[in-house]
């Protein structure tokens, strides 16, 4: 099994966008596959049209086992699960914290997990906390979108730091560039200036109007409209991921 | 919990199709696929081996569909065209043929019932438009009846276990209460094809009872025996596969080794055109399997050779791909000529006679005669065998793995007439002997083939010299395969003459008594 999580610091870089189409992408390939909602706006969960169980919460994924394997639910297309985020999660810091090795609970409730599924992909929300630090934990890669303007790079810095300070890798980071519109002049510049960087990628996620809304559709746009110029940037991206 | 388990239930027939997805629609959101509609042929071996592995193959021209016994679907366009049988490697390299490959291996996928599939998918889907149930209303009858099987096939979706309840509460007050395999169309399209399901098997399974006699015991043997021989005619005549000479070559071995282990059952007069029209049919299609043999070897012959050695060997396999055509031709002329089928008969009038004259131990109990059977053939197997070591000569080894042959035919055989578990912790290490002798035994005639292919050639040109030079390869490598076998001949039959196991056998067959 491998877990993949779209993480990053900064809010509504698309890392919900691109957990939601690469989960349907590794689904596509044959690997049964768990897409793991981890923030509590559900984000991700409303674009499968799942909302969790009822009896589901932040407490239940902490204690792992059946309590979480309940929360499991189908998505629309076979071989693609999906653990919804629960709006308890808002507060899963504080129950992290009363954990035993708090900081490596989420790897350990996910583990028994790799029994039914090929991969698992996260989908994280945007701030550093414990919960972050259980994700970079428990993660094979963490994929980071950046969106190509300073500020995304004074993130990325704060991130490295934060995993130095932990002792963990920076080599786990991958990143690629999100929401790029060529026309803009520092879109353009940034990506000139960071492509050779260790962990950027070659693949990039354009700006693009079919993206936009799949909040409207309510669908991987790589399911929807699978031969779109979006689900092909998605699909080079995934296959990048992969074979390196 | 899985996503994939499905129930299927009868829908009765005063309910109509739309009458249900009313019902439905009142608490679902029914969104309805394309209707299908199909005759399709249903495909597995002689031997049902994906029946029993819980899978479904159909075809309908060249689509293929694979139900898998998890449930999941695998689809191939553009497969095959496959009238009378085809083998796997017909299919193109993908999911389709990797599946099948496991599970049918070296038998041919014969069309055996044709149904007719009416019906369409439909999916429930909740207030948030997400899907929580799929559900498949299907028509299943035979080509041509107007009878039909209607079905509705449930397929619930992991965490909507509510939805399920719910959907099944609805099935019942529309009186769908009757659960049904989603195999019923295929199983009644078997039995209109004169087929049903595992009914033929290559494992012999008989149940001989203990208070028989002799004469009625065996006489059961040798009709089943019979069966199986007439049902694998029409296939190795065909030519479908090779599993089905192989099958009736084994029928024919056995029925001859009962027919000398049991001497003295039926009168030995009566007998003697039996016997030797037995040792006929296995001489008649001994050429074919033999060809065979080699030609199911040919993939793992090629990998042993170093790439460029190997053309010659391809020009060796094609010789023999062509000489095995031959034989078949008059193997098949042989199998339908009226001697054979007045032969058959002729036994089987004997074997249905009222009183077929019987020999001195006809009135025996058949327990008493089995374990003297196998009494013997253990006996024989245990001494011939304490002299096994690495420096055996080929010829004792051969002649080992006969008596081992004999011991495991009578073994099963009366197999019915003892304690299943202890008899089959004495088979555990005879399988285990025959298998490494048969190995040591099929690599030593292999190499005396090459040999003797070898030795009756005169080189006259490069093809000539590159084809002996890849036979003279593949003989050492079959040799190097071979000998170090040897080294293990002594452990594997220990297990096999261990306290335990003599104690085993004494304890199942007794001492020696008169009889
Ligand atoms: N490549 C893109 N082109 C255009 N719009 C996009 C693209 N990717 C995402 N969006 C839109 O931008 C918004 C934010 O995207 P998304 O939710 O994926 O980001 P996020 O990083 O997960 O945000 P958050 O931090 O709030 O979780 C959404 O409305 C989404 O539809
Ligand atoms: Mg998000």
């Amino acid at each position: 099994m491998s877990i993949l999580a779209v993480y990053s610091i900064k809010g509504g870089v698309g890392k919900t966008a691109t957990a939601v189409n690469l989960a349907y992408l590794a689904s596509q390939t044959g690997t049964k596959t768990l897409l793991c909602d981890l923030d509590p706006q559900g984000a991700a969960s409303f674009y499968f049209r799942i909302r969790p169980h009822h009896k589901y919460s932040a407490k239940k994924l902490l204690k792992g086992g059946t309590h979480l394997e309940d929360g499991i639910r189908a998505t629309d297309y076979p071989g693609l699960d999906m653990l919804p985020a629960d709006f308890s999660y808002r507060n899963i810091d504080i129950a992290l914290d009363e954990q035993k090795k708090s900081e490596r609970r989420l790897a350990k409730v996910l583990q028994p997990l790799s029994k039914e599924y090929g991969r698992i992909v996260l989908d994280c929300p945007p701030n550093l906390t414990l919960l972050s630090e259980n994700i970079f934990y428990a993660s094979d890669i963490i994929l980071v979108p950046m969106v190509p303007t300073t500020l995304s790079l004074l993130a990325l810095k704060q991130l490295y730091t934060f995993l130095d300070e932990l002792g963990s890798g920076r080599e786990k980071v991958r990143i690629f560039f999100s929401m790029v519109e060529r026309r803009k002049k520092m879109h353009r510049q940034m990506i000139q200036a960071m492509h050779n960087k260790q962990g950027v990628l070659d693949a990039a996620i354009p700006h693009n109007a079919d993206i936009e809304r799949m909040g409207l559709y309510r669908q991987p746009v790589t399911a929807a409209q699978p031969s779109s110029v979006a689900a092909d940037a998605y699909k080079n991206l995934w296959s990048e991921l992969i074979n390196g | 919990m899985s996503q994939t388990v499905e129930d299927t239930w009868i829908i009765p027939e005063t309910l109509e199709r739309d009458r249900l997805e009313a019902v439905l629609a009142q608490q679902f959101d029914v969104e309805a696929m394309p209707e299908y509609g199909a005759v399709v042929t249903y495909m597995d071996t002689f031997d049902w081996r994906l029946y029993q592995a819980g899978m479904l193959l159909h075809m309908h021209r060249r689509s293929w569909t694979l139900y898998e016994k998890s449930g999941e679907l695998i689809l191939l366009k553009g497969g095959p065209n496959c009238k009378k049988g085809c083998m796997v490697e017909a299919f193109p390299e993908g999911p389709m043929r990797a599946a099948l490959a496991q599970v049918v291996g070296i038998r041919a996928l014969l069309p055996l019932a044709k149904v007719e599939l009416h019906g369409r998918q439909l999916h429930l889907r909740n207030k948030d438009d997400k899907i929580v149930l799929r559900l498949v209303l299907e028509e299943q009858r035979l080509p041509g009846e107007n009878q039909a099987f209607r079905m509705a096939r449930v397929f619930p979706l992991r965490g909507y276990e509510e939805e399920l309840e719910a959907v099944r509460v609805l099935f019942q007050t529309q009186g769908i209460i009757q659960p049904v395999s989603p195999l019923v169309g295929f199983e009644a399209g078997c039995l209109a094809a004169g087929r049903k399901p595992l009914d033929y098997s290559s494992k012999l399974v008989l149940d001989l009872e203990p208070q028989m006699t002799a004469l009625e015991a065996m006489r059961k043997v040798y009709l089943l025996l019979l069966a199986v021989i007439r049902r694998n005619i029409p296939g190795a005549v065909a030519d479908l596969d090779s599993e089905f000479l192989h099958d009736l070559r084994v029928a024919v071995r056995r029925t001859r080794s009962a027919l000398s282990q049991t001497k003295g059952v039926f009168a030995a007069e009566a007998l003697k055109p039996f016997r030797e029209g037995f040792a006929d049919l296995g001489r008649a299609t001994g050429p074919t399997r033999d060809l065979d043999v080699y030609l199911l070897i040919e993939a793992a012959c090629l990998a042993r050779l170093q790439p460029e050695l190997r053309v010659g060997l391809q020009a060796y396999f094609a010789d023999i791909a062509r000489q095995r055509r031959k034989a078949q031709r008059n193997m098949a002329r042989f199998l339908c000529s009226d001697k054979v089928n007045q032969f058959l008969q002729d036994w089987e009038d004997f074997l249905r006679m009222e009183i077929p004259p019987g020999g001195p131990l006809a009135a025996k109990p058949i327990t008493k005669l089995a374990s003297r059977i196998i009494r013997k053939h253990s006996a024989k197997v245990l001494q011939d065998g304490q002299n096994l070591s690495a420096d055996t000569p080929d010829a004792e080894v051969h002649q080992l793995r006969i008596e081992c042959k004999k011991l495991r035919y009578s073994m099963e055989f009366f197999s019915s007439l003892y304690d299943e578990n202890n008899f089959s912790q004495l088979l555990k290490p005879l399988k285990a002997v025959q298998a490494i002798l048969g190995d040591f035994n099929d690599l030593s005639v292999q190499q005396e083939h090459l040999l003797e292919s070898i030795s009756t050639m005169h080189v006259h040109n490069n093809t000539e010299a590159g084809y002996i030079a890849a036979l003279g390869a593949l003989m050492q490598s079959l040799y190097e395969e071979q000998e170090p076998l040897r080294d293990h001949f002594a452990e594997v039959f220990a297990s096999m003459a261990s306290d335990e196991q003599l104690e085993r056998i004494a304890s199942l067959f007794g001492k020696k008594q008169p009889i």
